[in-house]
């Protein structure tokens, strides 16, 4: 039996693509379905990594208590019952979507799962509701990489997941970057970066460089594993994390300096990082800046008597006016310079200095003239403005060195600290990121006595999770405005009534202000994947 | 103002009872000397306690710090303090390494006026590198910590590396003691390395003094340590983009490559290894004078033998084989070059 009845989650899924390819993080990778079958099998396994796994879509599957379900969305919505029903009804994702569900986020992978599914039955459309679907808690597998035991997945890109994991001989913490042949294949010039990259991280050796550690090969698996200091993750899924996706001046300002001493060194190394943004500057723990991703970057040769570049693949938006331009030629440092004006200004201000509908428009404002900072941007900080405009001098010549950089009048100074820094996002739902690695270490040396319990569950387990929670708070709510009403001057049980058909309503509103916030959060990380049972025949 | 005990002491009168005290110190007899250690201690605790704060008090008020800044520069503090640094007991020379430290960090806006003031009274510099001398080893390794937080400042490195001074690390980095060297070293090479424009410009304008009198010398010693370390920063001082000119004129000098040559003979596979990295600059430059070529040309089959079977063991290091191979079909394929 297959499941096809995911429409809702297919939706989010890839608008959840789309969302990452507008931010240029590497989108466009979205092949769909034009894969042969034969991976199928692999990826089915693979996903059983995830978080939940559905196990089956059981259509003999009995709702009884439905009715207290929909009790509980009555109060909460202030809807008639009938209503609630015939939404349920109709609509079987309904409660679920609004509700946050832990447990409808895909990824793209699955979705490949998903279009493979599809593809096996041919045209055998079956529909199954979610409400039949029956999930299965991950299990916590022990599972070990050479000599690095692997933990909880940490961030998805084009190329494969990061997860983290641990040293098993001196128990440091680390991530591992996993990357599969197939999806490199994918990637225009994917193989060949990754080789440049690794050969590039190989001699460094910079506090602000991101270290490689090790190299893991599997052929079995067509997998490659880059072993990796721990990061928690990068400027750029902090602004998105934070209002307005932008930080204050000081905190970019000490950022901006380890950027700085990163580069200088990676350019004393003859190393042309040639893709700085934010989203390639991950942050440790202890908030110290590494420079990441040399998929790109470019290395002079040791006798090159000067610094000129002939190629250019770094992200649009970061890109200088003498590659928008396409010139022939060009200062490979100056380069790194531009971007890493445009890193800092958008740091700062949320905003690019130059923007279009698509990326032609884009490189043709870029290419079009000198960028003219705002005034509004003097008025923050008329020395930051300076120095931003000073990087992004369409002149290569005119545009300052990092020697120049260093003098500069906002680098030297130290910008009062004016408020709380934005902080980096929580992994599901954990501030202090602790580690995801002891939780399977655990389960693999003390049993897992509590595990046996509900390790299966359904739609339904959760929604009613979900209106117990709902008729809790509900209640309440209930109480608290009886307990106002009782310390009303005159008590008339209209008011009470009213107070709390109102007091119901806000409730209603801030629950899916709520929700939609942790959707946010969750769909970073959690993900679900629809796996077939062998013993299950399609009807 | 605390209610109980004795009222704080503002910052003149700390400095002023300490330049007292350290005076005493100098000066003094037996009696006395023991009275002023006491006080020299206890002023420097106040003073450290001042900027730093402690445990169960507020973090210092910035106008308290600019104020006793202010009075250690007009009192001329700070050389008294490092002047006499042997005299203070052993707590003592911590605490005055870290109120240096603290103070010569301070900022205003784009100043650092503790900066501004030792770059008119370089003598603070020098006798602070005249702590590697062998006169006070007790004394090393606090200067020590102190020159590397003078160093992170261009303006004060600039001095240190311009200053006949310098060229005594050649000798402080030999020094028998094994930790006062190491130490001496890192503050030699964090003056090498850190300003990467100044650096190279200071080894540009004395490439002779430095390489060819100096540099050899550590090379070529007799202390094994002494001459890994300062064959490793060769190699980065030469690998370094900034230095490219600096590199040029060094792997044009054929004195240079019989040097790496014999290094990588050497006994110790650490430095044969290191030697290797500075030897495959010479190979690889595509305009090699005359003299070098020479040299690489009267050795070319036993360079090739000698390479193929040079740390063949280092088979995961991808970098290193590649390079070797590299340098061996570079030797292999070495044509004099035809007459003009």
């Amino acid at each position: 039996m297959t499941v096809n009845s995911t429409h809702a989650m297919e939706a989010e899924a890839q608008f959840k693509i789309a969302q990452r390819a507008g931010g240029g993080g590497g989108g466009g990778q979205h092949l769909g379905s034009n894969k042969s079958l034969e991976v199928a099998g692999k990826e089915i396994a693979d996903a059983a990594d995830d978080e939940t796994t559905v196990l089956l879509a059981n259509k003999n599957f009995h709702f009884d208590t439905a009715s207290e379900l929909d009790e509980a969305f009555v109060e909460l919505n202030g809807i008639s019952a009938e209503e609630a029903m015939a939404a349920s009804a109709e609509e079987p994702d309904n409660h679920t979507d609004q509700q946050h569900n832990p447990v409808t986020w895909l990824n793209d992978y699955e979705i490949d799962t998903l279009d493979l599914a599809t593809l096996d039955i041919g045209n055998m459309f079956n529909r199954v509701d979610s409400q039949d679907i029956i999930y299965q808690q991950k299990k916590k597998n022990l599972k070990m990489v050479g000599k690095y035991v692997m933990g909880d997945v940490l961030g998805e890109g084009s190329y494969g997941k990061v997860k983290e994991a641990m040293d098993s001989e001196n128990l440091c913490r680390l991530a591992v970057k996993i990357l599969t042949k197939r999806k490199l294949r994918r990637i225009p010039n994917g193989e060949q970066n990754v080789t440049r990259e690794i050969h590039l991280l190989k001699q460094l050796k910079h506090q602000n460089v991101v270290s490689l550690i090790d190299v893991l090969y599997n052929n079995e698996k067509q997998k490659m594993y880059l072993v990796m200091e721990y990061c928690v993750g990068g400027l750029q899924e902090m602004l998105d994390y934070a209002p307005n996706k932008k930080m204050p001046l000081f905190q970019a300002h000490g950022y901006f300096k380890q950027l700085v001493d990163g580069l200088e060194y990676l350019h004393g190394c003859r190393v042309i990082h040639k893709d700085i943004k934010p989203g390639n500057l991950l942050l440790t723990l202890d908030q110290t800046l590494k420079i990441s991703d040399f998929g790109v970057a470019e290395q002079l040769d040791l006798f090159a008597p000067d610094d000129t570049c002939t190629t250019g693949q770094g992200s649009p938006a970061f890109q200088p006016p003498e590659i928008a331009n396409g010139h022939e030629t060009f200062s490979g440092y100056k380069v790194d310079i531009w971007s890493t004006g445009v890193t800092l200004y958008n740091l700062v201000t949320g905003l690019y200095p130059f923007e279009g509908d698509n990326i032609f428009r884009l490189l043709e404002n870029i290419g079009r003239s000198q960028w003219v900072a705002p005034d509004w941007l003097f008025e923050l900080d008329a020395n930051f403005a300076n120095l931003v405009l000073g990087m992004l001098q369409a002149d290569p010549n005119k545009r300052l060195s990092l020697q120049q950089i260093r003098k500069d009048h906002w680098f030297i100074s130290a910008p009062e600290v004016t408020g709380p820094p934005i902080p980096i996002p929580p992994l599901k739902g954990d501030e202090i990121r602790r580690s995801t690695v002891l939780p399977y270490l655990e389960a693999y040396h003390y049993g897992n006595e509590q595990e046996q319990e509900d390790v299966y569950f359904t739609e339904h387990d959760v929604n009613q999770q979900l209106a117990q929670r709902a008729a809790a708070a509900a209640a309440e709510i209930r109480a608290q405005q009886a307990a106002a009403a009782a310390s009303a001057l005159e008590p008339s049980t209209s008011a009470a009534a009213a107070a709390l058909a109102n007091g119901n309503r806000e409730e209603t509103a801030s629950k899916k202000k709520g929700s939609s916030l942790k959707r946010r959060a969750k769909k970073l990380t959690s993900c679900i994947s629809v796996r077939k049972l062998s013993h299950c025949r399609t009807s | 103002m605390p209610l109980f005990g004795k009222a704080q002491k503002t910052p003149a009168e700390l400095v002023k009872s300490l330049k007292e005290a350290i005076n005493a110190l100098e000066t003094g007899g037996d009696r006395k000397v023991e009275k002023a250690q006491e006080d020299v201690s206890k002023n420097l605790v106040s003073i450290k306690n001042m900027l730093y704060g402690t445990s169960d008090s507020e973090p210092p008020a910035d106008y308290v710090v600019a104020q006793l800044s202010q009075e250690l520069y007009n009192s001329n503090l700070l050389l008294l303090l490092i002047q006499n640094l042997h005299r203070i007991d052993f707590e003592g020379k911590k605490h005055v390494a870290l109120i240096f430290n603290n103070v010569l960090r301070r900022q205003i806006g784009t100043r650092s006026p503790t900066v501004e003031y030792i770059c008119t009274k370089p003598e603070i510099l020098f006798t602070l590198m005249g702590g590697y001398e062998d006169a006070h080893p007790e004394i090393a390794l606090n200067s020590g910590t102190m020159l590397r937080e003078c160093a992170r400042y261009e303006a004060l490195a600039k001095i240190m590396l311009h200053s006949e001074e310098f060229f005594k690390f050649f000798r402080y980095v030999e020094v028998s003691t094994f930790d006062i060297a190491s130490d001496a070293f890192s503050t030699f090479k964090e003056l090498l390395t850190r300003h990467k424009l100044l650096c190279a410009e200071f080894l540009e304008a004395n490439y002779d003094k430095f390489f060819t009198q100096h540099y050899q010398r550590l090379l070529n010693s007799d202390n094994y340590v002494t001459r890994r370390q300062s064959l490793k920063l060769l190699g980065e001082l030469l690998l370094d983009r900034h230095n490219f000119t600096v590199m040029t004129r060094y792997i044009s000098e054929p004195e240079n490559l019989k040097l790496m040559m014999n290094m990588l003979k050497e006994k110790s596979r650490n430095i044969q290894f290191e030697a290797f990295h500075v030897f495959k600059v010479f190979v690889a430059n595509p305009n090699k004078p005359k003299p070098i070529l020479d040299i690489l040309l009267r050795n070319q089959t036993k360079l090739v033998d000698f390479l193929t079977n040079f740390h063949t063991d280092r088979s995961e290091d991808e970098q290193f084989n590649d390079e070797k191979a590299y340098l061996i079909k570079q030797i292999k394929e070495l044509k004099p070059l035809p007459e003009a």
